[in-house]
């Protein structure tokens, strides 16, 4: 079970990628959404604020009102924050849960893929 | 609902009832519909037709029920994939999906053909000028999808909406005209046992793809509003078809209706003259907008999936610079547009029922073996309990089956037939996805696992256990 420094780390690190692509930036331009993250296992959560495909923050807890909520377990969280999972294999195994619609599920999808081709 | 995702914090903005509702119904009324009807008639004519429609009506709200089970099991896009793989296995869920699939391109192409030959019709232009049709149509929507655009939800449940009231509207203004009064009994086996069970078949067909709303699960408010769309859908579906049945046994002769593919034309023309048949038209051009908005983006997303997960070629993952998968967006217009070429070419519109009426019949058949099959392994809660399940999946499993044979062995062109074209084409669809899943599958896996190997190494950094916590511990 990860802990929430972990986590931490793992979103720094996804956020940085993230914001130094420009190619995502580009195709993420019209997103601009607030997701919640929920760790099944430890009860963790935290909140991802997307503004024009640029990642503003990741505080600990749930902050607004989300248009896109994920679970999963911490460990997991962290593997795909890291690049070392292929989320959406693990989301056709039911492994991770979503709440929102197909379009933003794929767009979280594409970061993985644009940033991590081969994961 | 599983358990975490019935704990998960509510959406911003989440489908409600009349949303999901319109969803379900748009995915399961297209053009192709107008066809369907005219399908039934070739079996049951007059009032019968409305009978069969019942009963196929009756039947979709316990495949409702099934669903509505399976969906609380799984509430996710890939439901489907899912369930199919926890009760028959991953490969072969496989398989099943991607043949399910094809009934996407199927009514995409259908819409495509329809809509050229509705417009081809009021325009009194030459038939080859279809093709054309075909091309451009496809080409906007392929257009349309490349750049991302998507029909808000506000607007697709206006256009569904819109589209079934105008039909209605329309047959009940075509039943006041005076007309043939349906001068044919009431008999559902009027022309054999046989044409009673296809046309039930056929009638299960315009239900069709009512239950690609489960799909929708993860953004609905509450798991009950799938559940209550998957029961109103059908009821809409059946008050339109039968009004639509009824007005063009009541106005256009059988052997009119024999060999056109716009029924729905004719009877605007008969009921309202060129007002009506325009009327008639601007819904036909409407139903597209559902098909191509709610198709493309259903399958598209269907094979990105498969194809991030490794189980198709990677290079259908491709985004462009609006995040659409462009290849699998290209790849569905390109089929959908060279299977209407073929329709129209071969005039064989009726046979594209047939088999989309199999393929949905089977499926059904397949989604109550797999409630059976999941009542034994899955203890889980799930917002919705079919009663009886265990007898009712069992009789559904059979009657779906026997229904999907009727369908699969129907002559498109001749009712008092029997055909082996339909299951043929299945067939030949069934076997390409099975070697596909036997064959090609594992190459690519390989490919997938090739590239793994030699990929970076993990980036995540291990665990370091902090040498004073053990000491800790050990004091």
């Amino acid at each position: 079970m990860a802990d929430w420094e972990e986590l931490a780390e793992a979103l720094a690190d996804y956020t940085a990628t993230c914001n130094d692509n420009a190619r995502l930036r580009k195709m993420q331009k019209d997103w601009s959404k607030v997701l919640h993250f929920v760790c099944t296992d430890s009860g963790e959560t935290f909140t991802m604020v997307v503004e024009r495909g640029e990642i503003l923050s990741t505080p600990q807890g749930h902050h607004g009102a989300p248009d896109l909520v994920v679970a999963t377990t911490s460990e997991t969280f962290c593997d795909m924050f890291w690049g070392d999972l292929n989320p959406v294999a693990k989301y056709l195994r039911g492994e991770i849960t979503v709440k929102g619609t197909q379009e933003d599920v794929m767009r979280l999808d594409a970061i993985s893929y644009v940033i991590w081709p081969d994961a | 609902m599983t358990e975490a995702a019935a704990n998960l914090p509510s959406l911003r903005r989440a489908v409600g009832t009349a949303t999901a509702t319109a969803t379900s119904a748009g995915l399961a009324f297209a053009a192709i519909d107008y066809l369907g009807v005219v399908s039934i008639l070739a079996y049951a004519p007059g009032r019968s037709a409305a009978v069969a429609i019942l009963i196929g009506g009756l039947l979709v709200c316990y495949v409702a029920a099934v669903f509505s089970e399976l969906n609380g099991l799984y509430p996710s896009a890939a439901g489907i994939r899912l369930y199919l793989g926890r009760a028959i296995g991953n490969r072969t869920a496989l398989a099943v999906t991607f043949t399910y699939m094809t009934t996407v391109v199927l009514v995409i192409a259908a819409d495509a053909f329809l809509i050229g030959a509705a417009i081809r019709h009021v325009l009194h232009e030459p038939a080859v000028l279809a093709y054309l049709w075909i091309a451009i149509l496809l080409g906007v929507a392929l257009a349309a999808n490349l750049a991302g655009v998507r029909l808000a939800g506000w607007m697709q449940t206006a256009v569904t909406y819109t589209v079934l009231a105008g039909t209605v509207i329309l047959c009940v203004i075509a039943l006041t005209k005076p007309g043939a009064a349906m001068g044919q009994p009431l008999d559902l086996f009027g022309r054999g046992t046989f044409s009673g069970i296809q046309a039930i078949a056929f009638a299960l067909f315009l239900y069709a793809a009512f239950e690609w709303v489960t799909t929708t699960a993860e953004e609905a408010r509450r798991p009950q509003v799938i559940t209550r769309a998957l029961f109103l859908a059908p009821l809409l579906i059946w008050a339109t078809a039968t009004v639509f049945a009824l007005a063009l046994s009541h106005l256009v002769p059988s052997s009119v209706l024999k060999g056109s593919a716009v029924p729905q034309l004719l009877l605007g023309t008969k009921a309202l003259g060129t007002v009506g048949e325009v009327w008639m038209l601007g819904l036909t051009v409407l139903t597209a907008l559902n098909t191509f908005n709610g198709g493309f983006l259903v399958a598209s997303r269907f094979i990105y999936a498969a194809a991030r997960e490794g189980s198709l070629p990677r290079r259908f993952a491709l985004l462009n610079v609006r995040a659409v998968p462009w290849v699998a967006v290209t790849a569905l217009a390109v089929l959908s547009g060279l299977v209407a070429a073929l329709v129209f070419a071969t005039g064989q519109w009726l046979l594209l029922v047939a088999v989309g009426a199999t393929i949905e019949a089977g499926i059904y058949a397949l989604g109550s073996f797999c409630l059976l099959r999941l009542r034994r392994r899955e203890t889980r809660e799930r917002p919705f309990r079919l009663v009886a399940a265990k007898p009712l999946a069992s009789i559904g499993t059979v009657v779906f089956a026997v229904l999907c044979l009727a369908t699969g062995l129907s002559d498109p062109k001749d009712p008092h037939r029997l055909s082996v074209a339909p299951l043929g084409v299945i067939a030949l669809l069934g076997a390409a996805a099975t070697l596909y899943v036997r064959i090609g599958l594992p190459k690519v896996q390989a490919a997938a696992a090739a590239r793994a190997a030699t990929a970076r190494p993990r980036r995540r950094p291990s665990k370091v256990e902090d040498p004073s916590s053990k000491e800790q511990e050990g004091a």
